[in-house]
């Protein structure tokens, strides 16, 4: 989900020399940082897990790039705008998930892929039952949502890219793609990270920046607070304008949900020195709450102006962050931010690049009993033919775009975190338990959102398909696991055991 | 196989509050729609899903440490607490509401308590802990032994 919408509106303004000299000046950086990966990926290790070389910080600020995608600028503050604080639910949990992740999953993923050479996610469930099937299966889930997730931040970064540059859409989605096809594919999660680490920065100090200008348009929290309640006294309740059920389910499945995500759980395989570790909740929580900053101020901000008379309503909810940089911002400020929405989907979708291009090398070969020769060649040919895929799916349909961008958080989630999150960390878990849970949050999600997509069937107020399908994979993952317990010894090799008692 | 009694633990508080938000979700399909207390078994059930899958991953050992299981009921207190809270304290958003820092209450103690407050002791209490209850060289050194004895 990335809820970017067309900026047609705002793209005179966006042409500022300003602004396009910060774009020109960060595709340089992007490009030269992709150029010296290129030269150091000589291996699958070093293509799919960066070699097992990188360090806590670049780890951290990585993590929270490819976590906050294009969403938490341009998505995100528009659903402040129009339902109020219920929105922060999405990101409420960030403040517990860093350290509960690193509790829950970094440390036995760290030490799991060191003790087995393990590349990829699925290659970790895999490994903890035994069991092909389920690293197939889950590999399957991982793929679906992949397409999905680039294919929307394929087109968003294109209507930026045509917005900023007048190049046309089509022409916006190829460039957005080449960009980042040819750093990932050349330098595959080792080019991925170092940009993360570039890209993360400057959406850190875009959100900063423009908080500060936030507080400063606003008269303050207070001046902010006081304009809003004025006209509309639920939208700063504590669900907002949602009812307290929907908004509650967004923060289960956005909290939970967080340890299914493996776009991040991927990134601790890469981490040099395990102990390292100790710093990860502090410098993730860190970045992850400056950055968030942004998501939070402009859309209260936005509603603030609009209350109090100072601007017409918007005519688009998502117009909020572009409207307020060009409106009540320097020029300066707005490129940076601009940058940080490209910066914002190029990380997403470079993550999403390598995990897709790995579970099509790496996991569906060895859950069907194959062994593919020579995983880089053919990590970088997967990279380049899914990229192609989910252009293609970005151009032609646009129905098909907003289908897919909907549940990739959710079906990572429901297929995800009981066999992978609870699973290394339960003894009793079983492979049937993890096969189960998989599937059924893999058939639910799709079922569930095509049927409601469709409008064949919907689910009652406050109860979403993410939420739902999660908490079923969930009991579904406990009853099979319980009723096959007799099995779970003997599911579980000798060093895996080791890494699940330390 | 038996697993060890925090883990039970664990694994009993993850259940009950998966239970708590079924019940919940459940209740929104009666004729009507659910009905507001409903709230509180997402509430409760999301704070206790949290804590106890903190407590699940914290536990090494069969054990679990002061520091985790302190951070594991802090976790569910300042969580649960905040959401009935606001669950339960009176609406007053209007023109003459009191802010607190700059703020409606009952949003301040959503956004504050639950957005803001765990990211001042979490990441502190689990740093702190770290070497002698989450990861030691010698555990570390363990793990790479086994490896090397499997591929050996």
């Amino acid at each position: 989900m990335t809820g970017w919408h067309l900026l047609q509106g705002t793209s005179a303004a966006m042409r500022h020399p300003a602004i396009i000299g910060i774009a020109v000046f960060y595709f340089v950086v992007v490009s030269l940082i992709g150029v010296w990966a290129t030269r150091r990926t000589k291996s699958a290790s070093d293509f799919f897990v960066a070699g097992q070389g990188i360090g806590i910080v670049t780890l951290a600020v990585a993590a929270m790039a490819s976590t906050l995608s294009g969403f938490a600028f341009i998505g995100g503050p528009g659903l402040v705008y129009s339902v109020g604080t219920g929105a922060v639910f999405l990101v409420l949990a960030a403040s517990i998930t860093n350290t509960m992740g690193a509790w829950v999953l970094a440390k036995r993923m760290r030490l799991l892929g060191e003790a087995r050479g393990l590349l990829t996610v699925p290659d970790a469930i895999g490994a903890r039952f035994r069991s092909p099937a389920a690293q197939g299966l889950s590999a399957v889930a991982i793929l679906v949502a992949v397409i999905g997730y680039m294919a929307t931040n394929f087109l968003a970064l294109g209507l930026v890219i045509d917005a900023m540059f007048g190049t046309g859409l089509t022409l916006g989605i190829w460039l957005a793609m080449l960009v980042t096809l040819s750093y990932t594919v050349a330098g595959g999660i080792l080019a991925g990270v170092y940009t993360d680490l570039f890209e993360g920065l400057v959406k850190t100090a875009a959100s900063v920046t423009v908080f500060f200008f936030v507080l400063k348009a606003g008269g303050g929290m207070e001046g902010i607070s006081r304009a809003i309640a004025a006209v509309d006294a639920t939208f700063l309740g504590p669900w907002g304008k949602m009812p307290a059920l929907s908004a509650l389910s967004l923060f289960f499945v956005f909290g939970l949900g967080s340890l299914g995500q493996p776009h991040v759980a991927h990134k601790f395989y890469m981490l040099r020195d395990p102990r390292r570790l100790k710093w990860y909740p502090v410098l993730m929580s860190t970045a992850m709450a400056l950055t968030l900053l942004l998501y939070v101020g402009v859309g209260l901000a936005m509603r603030a102006k609009v209350a109090s008379g100072a601007i017409p309503p918007l005519v688009r909810a998502d117009d909020a962050t572009p409207a307020f940089v060009l409106g009540f911002t320097p020029s300066v400020v707005a490129g940076i931010v601009f940058a940080g929405v490209i910066a914002a989907g190029m990380s997403t979708v470079n993550s999403f690049m390598n995990i897709g291009a790995a579970a099509l090398t790496h996991d569906l070969p060895r859950a069907l009993g194959r062994r593919v020769g020579d995983e880089l060649r053919w990590g970088r040919a997967w990279t380049l033919a899914l990229s192609l895929a989910a252009v293609l799916v970005a151009q032609v349909s646009g129905t098909l775009v907003a289908f897919l961008g909907i549940f990739g958080y959710g079906l990572f989630a429901a297929t995800l975190v009981p066999s992978l999150a609870i699973g290394l960390n339960w003894r009793g878990a079983t492979r049937e338990g993890a096969v189960a849970s998989i599937a059924t949050g893999l058939g639910l999600t799709l079922v569930l959102e095509t049927l409601a997509y469709f409008k064949v069937f919907s689910l009652p107020g406050g109860v979403t398909v993410s939420g739902l399908a999660l908490l079923l994979a969930l009991l579904a993952f406990f009853l099979v696991s319980w009723l096959t317990r007799a099995r779970a010894a003997s599911q579980l090799d000798a060093d895996v055991r080791l890494v699940m008692e330390v | 196989m038996t697993d060890p009694m925090p883990t039970r633990f664990a694994l009993a508080a993850l259940v009950l509050s998966c239970s708590a938000i079924a019940v919940a979700y459940a209740l929104a399909f009666l004729p009507g729609g659910a009905p507001p207390w409903a709230a509180w078994g997402l509430a409760l059930g999301s704070a206790g899903v949290l804590s106890s899958m903190m407590a699940l991953g914290a536990t090494r050992g069969g054990r679990l440490r002061p520091m985790a299981l302190a951070a594991s009921i802090l976790t569910f207190l300042v969580v649960g607490g905040s959401f009935g809270a606001a669950l339960v304290l009176p609406p007053n958003e209007g023109p003459r509401a009191v802010l607190v820092l700059g703020l409606p209450l009952r949003a301040a103690i959503v956004l504050y308590g639950v957005g803001i407050v765990p990211m001042l002791f979490l990441p502190l209490m689990y740093a702190a802990s770290f070497d002698a209850d989450t990861l030691s060289d010698e555990d570390l050194e363990r793990v790479r032994r086994a490896a090397q004895e499997r591929g050996a």
